[in-house]
């Protein structure tokens, strides 16, 4: 790939960020062009890997060595798309029902084996007299939170019983377990939030050197022309927004 | 025609349901046999089931076109997208790289693509950020709980946090990493074990009554 | 008073979007080298589980992550391949998200490039395609993977490679991981790992790893790596810093404009009711 094909994909990389992120000051065109391409492109890519690693390895070669067996499973996905048509939609259902039945009769045991066997194994199993043994009084005084706290959300969940009493105390503690997961869960999402436009920013910042002809910069400042243009050509007062 | 459009696939369901579920408690020779066709199977139908998202996609931004509702000029966009993706794979044969070079395909995942998708998440940053000054309000205990655990997560991760709490609050002697560590280690396992399990029972009674066929949303209207 | 500090509540959010930006770019252009120290212990078991097997030992990793979440997971599977291919361990890389292939090919070219200089395509690591339907890959990567899997991403015989040499299902493996920022980890470990007493370990966006906490108590996960702080510490680990490590100075300042805001919208709350 040439040098200039190289920094034509830094101005393109470069302006679709810019005009995603348009969308933060207000809606228009280009946001919307940039967010349709990425549909297609989307679905686009996901199409290109399914027919360079999976149609064409999985089905057409077998097909032409002679191997007839895929054409079952590959008749069964193809009646999938019948879904579109009403009056044949009824044959998508065979498709269906082999990746359902398939789909349940693999999660229940497994299901069963990991979260549920598992789990219960995991919570008890710092109560063993071999691991009481061996372990200190904080370990064991963290392996109680853990048990009561495990139990206080399952009765919060429990709705088969009124809440009331003693089940009504336990599920009040178990609502505070759940804030205690949901805030640290919260404090990770911002963590994990901000990487992601960290990564953007980065990648900005590289398109805005001399190597790319300031892409950034030039680009950026193409827009808030725009929003200037646009400003004074509707004239209109915009209805600001009151969302967060 | 009931037996062909209902029954049928409803014993489909049933039988595969039913023997799939019998491997995992009867391994035998012929029940490795049939999961290793089903896995085979499976594979290769899970690549056509794409095509249902792909049309459907393409058939709401035709009809958009076709009928020229507002901003009908920007499903063409999906298209465009949708080719500069394909027809450089083709031409490709699906490589994006050729010996040290990029290819078209590989050209448009890195440029195109790769800025697209990775944007459209980031946005989200933006969003956390306005929500938690315009309405993290701790006007209750719990609230107060969840914000005092999201608050020790948010500083105790980054350096500059730890550097802080250890300027404040450093004759504690209690480390805010150790902290966050306690959370993860403690509570949190307490509250997500109970979600799981929940979700677990839910997802077992549900794949039960998708074999046993009380469950029959799946199949669509008669 | 009163009315600066409704005003305050109400601000444009295109400010606080503002703020945000140069929050962000100003570590970008200034680095600050803030020093990454506390390394979480998840992340610290991971990197003592790698560094502690044989040479020639085989790790399967599925990197099922997109462009939408690269940022926190590519340096995550660009650090722990390197550490493989330093301690000489055999690693097969394979993806069952249609998105990862693309990145999984930056990878294959930064190879022989900077990840693992010397190491040969085939002998010490592979690449396998992208295949639909996980649960299925996942069921028949225990039993026989040679029937899903006949080729490598590039049409070659998988069987006659020498880095698949004495492979043919999971138990003859060492190690899985898997990379992602989907529920793909949760079916790993449970059509996978639980199933066939496959050792595993994760990697995951910050978003999720709280959620993973009672594998890492139960042991189904030997070790995992959280979002982008999970890179940089896996990074500082093996001692090569690289996107990981140097996103922890935005993310620094990003996590103390967040707080003041949340702790800074109270105050002026409590301020409105009670005075």
């Amino acid at each position: 790939m040439s040098e200039t094909m190289m920094i034509f994909g830094g101005w393109v990389a470069a302006g679709l960020t810019i005009f995603l992120f348009s969308f933060l000051y207000k809606d228009n065109p280009f946001f919307k062009i940039a967010e349709h391409l990425y549909l297609g492109a989307g679905m686009g890519w996901v199409f290109q890997t399914m027919l360079f690693q999976t149609w064409i390895p999985k089905v057409w070669e077998p097909l032409r060595a002679g191997d007839y067996y895929v054409l079952i499973p590959s008749l069964l996905g193809l009646t999938l798309v019948t879904q579109f048509f009403p009056k044949i939609s009824w044959v998508s259902r065979y498709g269906f029902t082999f990746i359902m039945g398939y789909g349940s009769g693999l999660v229940i045991p497994l299901t069963i084996s990991t979260d549920l066997m598992k789990q219960i194994g995991g919570t008890i199993s710092p109560f063993m007299v071999s691991e009481i043994t061996r372990g200190n009084a904080t370990s064991l005084l963290n392996a109680a939170i853990v048990a009561i706290g495990f139990i206080c959300v399952l009765f919060y969940f429990f709705f088969s019983v009124e809440h009331k009493g003693v089940i009504k105390k336990a599920s009040n503690v178990g609502i505070y377990f759940l804030m205690l997961y949901f805030g640290a869960a919260f404090g990770n999402t911002v963590m994990g939030r901000f990487s992601l436009l960290y990564g953007r920013f980065d990648d900005l910042y590289k398109y805005s050197g001399e190597r790319f002809h300031y892409a950034t910069f030039v680009i950026l400042g193409a827009m808030v022309l725009y929003f200037i243009v646009d400003h004074f050509r509707t004239r209109k007062p915009a209805v600001e927004e009151e969302a967060a | 025609m009931t037996l062909i459009k209902k029954h049928i696939p409803l014993a489909i369901c049933f039988i595969v349901g039913l023997l799939t579920l019998s491997t995992y408690y009867i391994p035998t020779k012929a029940s490795e046999n049939y999961i290793e066709v089903m896995n085979k199977w499976e594979n290769i139908m899970a690549g056509f089931a794409f095509l249902l998202g792909l049309f459907s996609l393409f058939f709401s931004h035709y009809n958009k076109m076709k009928r020229k509702v507002d901003g009908w000029g920007y499903s063409l966009f999906v298209f465009v997208g949708f080719f500069a993706m394909v027809i450089p794979s083709v031409l490709s044969h699906g490589r994006q790289m050729v010996g040290p070079d990029l290819t078209g395909l590989g050209w448009g995942y890195r440029f195109l693509f790769n800025a697209l998708s990775g944007t459209m998440f980031s946005v989200l940053a933006f969003y956390i950020v306005s929500t938690a000054y315009r309405a993290f309000r701790i006007k209750s205990a719990q609230a107060g709980v969840l914000f005092v655990a999201a608050l020790i997560v948010i500083v105790g991760k980054v350096p500059l946090g730890q550097m802080i709490w250890e300027t404040v609050l450093g004759w504690t002697h209690v480390g805010v990493t150790d902290i966050v560590q306690w959370l993860m280690d403690v509570p949190v396992v307490a509250g997500k074990r109970g979600i799981l399990m929940g979700l677990a029972i839910g997802g077992i009674v549900t794949a039960l009554k998708i074999v046993f066929g009380i469950e029959r949303q799946y199949m669509g209207k008669d | 008073m009163k009315n600066f500090i409704e005003k305050l509540l109400k601000i444009d959010r295109r400010v606080i979007f503002l703020a945000l930006t140069l929050l962000l770019v100003f570590p970008i252009v200034r680095p600050l080298g803030l020093p990454n120290k506390n390394i979480g212990n998840e992340v610290k078991a991971l990197y003592e589980k790698i560094e502690g097997l044989p040479p020639g030992s085989f790790i399967m990793m599925s990197l099922d992550y997109d462009p939408a979440t690269r940022p926190e997971l590519h340096p995550q599977a660009v650090a722990v391949i390197r550490h493989a291919m330093r301690k000489n361990l055999r690693v097969m890389i394979l993806t069952l998200n249609a998105g990862a292939t693309g990145l999984i090919d930056e990878i294959g070219e930064r190879m022989p490039k900077d990840i693992a200089p010397g190491k040969v395509y085939g002998t010490d690591y592979v690449i396998l395609p992208y295949q639909p339907n996980p649960v299925a890959v996942m069921t028949q990567i225990g039993m026989d993977m040679y029937k899903i899997y006949d080729k490598d991403r590039d049409g070659a015989l998988l069987k006659d490679m020498p880095v698949m040499k004495g492979i043919r299902n999971v138990k003859d493996m060492q190690l899985g991981m898997c990379i992602t920022g989907t529920a793909m980890l949760d079916y790993w470990v449970a059509y996978t790992a639980d199933k066939f007493k496959f050792p595993f370990a994760g990697g995951t966006t910050a978003v999720s790893q709280m959620g993973y906490a009672p594998y890492l108590q139960t042991g189904q996960l030997k070790g995992l790596m959280g979002g982008m702080k999970g890179a940089a510490d896996y990074e500082t680990l093996i001692g090569v810093k690289e996107k990981g490590t140097s996103g922890i100075d935005a993310l620094s300042l990003a996590h103390m404009m967040v707080l003041i805001l949340i702790v800074a919208a109270n105050i002026m709350m409590l301020w409105l009711k009670y005075l």
